[in-house]
């Protein structure tokens, strides 16, 4: 959804997938590392959240705190439904994504032999 | 009135306020497989479990109990073989677990967007009366994911059009539609949280953050969950 959002937001050039799994990589998404430090940090309940909360709220709005904070709740849900359910990839999708999921690893997740 | 979010400065959207209610109402009420009072201690176990604290139950199974903490905390390793073990244990059946996995990640997800800003979690809720249907969907069918799955068909047919151009749908929408409400739950909540079905098919929906940043928020998330889905 990354990819194919940025293809049609006319910003793929400068999309770094890499920067959705190494954070030390700049995904080229405008505030990316910012918004995915939030995500880690609400995933993993660290305490750098309190300050990035203040910090995405301060640079960038706190509707956008909010939204980014949905965002992470949903798929906090979707990832559990799919690892609870032993879903298999979709069709289109493993089409699409079998080159960039070598590529960055995901073939390691212990999910993978459920989705694969 | 649950979710009433006064006393704070964000500017929580009424979509999400309205899911979040509905959700709650959901689970207090009666299932096909489990009561109200049941459906809600299995978000309080839930709930705990995010907190690494192993509560028991006196309502619930072992093996439920295990599986919501499975679900919550342990989400990555799961595999078939432990999904054959809980639906075989007492008190267990693949509908009662499909059930059990969406109380689990609605209630979680709605305290986690609670927790990514720092608010209390919402007292959960009291239970409705009523006893469950046990009605299975005779349309379910064993696909490719663990838990059958019902049809187009199968579901009401105003949520017919949420599986979208396909009869079963996307695998991660279908996936719990044995218990054929979900597919509507799980809609609705994602509307509230992320983005609504059609909105999913925008480039530039509605939201304060840009297509690429929520999916970059998106794949993050999935990334440290180590989903491969």
């Amino acid at each position: 959804m990354l990819r194919e959002s940025s293809h049609r937001n006319g910003t793929i050039d400068s999309l770094n997938i890499h920067g959705a799994v190494n954070p030390d990589s700049d995904s080229g998404v405008p505030d990316g590392g910012l918004l995915t430090a939030f995500a880690e940090a609400a995933v993993r309940q660290t305490d750098a959240l309190p300050g990035l909360r203040e910090r995405i709220a301060s640079v960038l709005g706190a509707q956008q705190l909010v939204d980014a904070a949905g965002v992470v709740a949903n798929f906090q849900r979707m990832v559990r439904i799919a690892d609870g359910c032993g879903i298999p990839l979709d069709d289109f999708t493993k089409e699409a994504s079998e080159d960039w999921r070598e590529d960055l690893g995901l073939h390691e997740f212990a999910s993978a032999a459920n989705t694969a | 009135m649950a979710f009433a979010y006064t006393g704070i400065d964000l500017p929580i959207r009424p979509k999400t306020i309205s899911s979040h209610q509905r959700s709650w109402e959901i689970i207090a009420s009666p299932g096909r497989w489990w009561n109200g009072a049941e459906r809600i201690e299995i978000a309080r176990v839930g709930r705990a479990a995010r907190d690494f604290e192993a509560v028991g139950s006196e309502i619930l199974s072992a093996a439920a109990v295990f599986a919501i903490q499975k679900l919550v905390v342990d989400n990555a390793n799961l595999n078939h073989e432990w999904y054959e073990e809980i639906i075989a244990a007492d008190g267990m059946s693949e509908d009662r677990y499909v059930e059990l996995v969406a109380v689990t990640v609605h209630a979680l997800s709605i305290d986690e967007f609670h927790r990514a800003l720092g608010l209390e979690l919402e007292p959960l809720p009291d239970p409705a009366p009523g006893e469950p249907s046990q009605q299975r969907p005779p349309e379910a069918e064993q696909r490719r994911s663990w838990p059958p799955i019902v049809p187009r068909t199968g579901l009401h047919p105003a949520d017919a059009m949420l599986y979208g151009p396909l009869e079963w749908g996307a695998n991660v929408i279908s996936a719990l539609s044995l218990i054929p409400e979900n597919v509507r739950w799980l809609h609705d909540l994602s509307e509230g949280h992320y983005l609504s079905f059609a909105e999913m098919r925008m480039p530039d929906p509605l939201r304060s953050i840009s297509r690429p940043q929520i999916e970059l928020i998106a794949a993050r998330v999935s990334v440290l969950n180590e989903c491969f889905y």
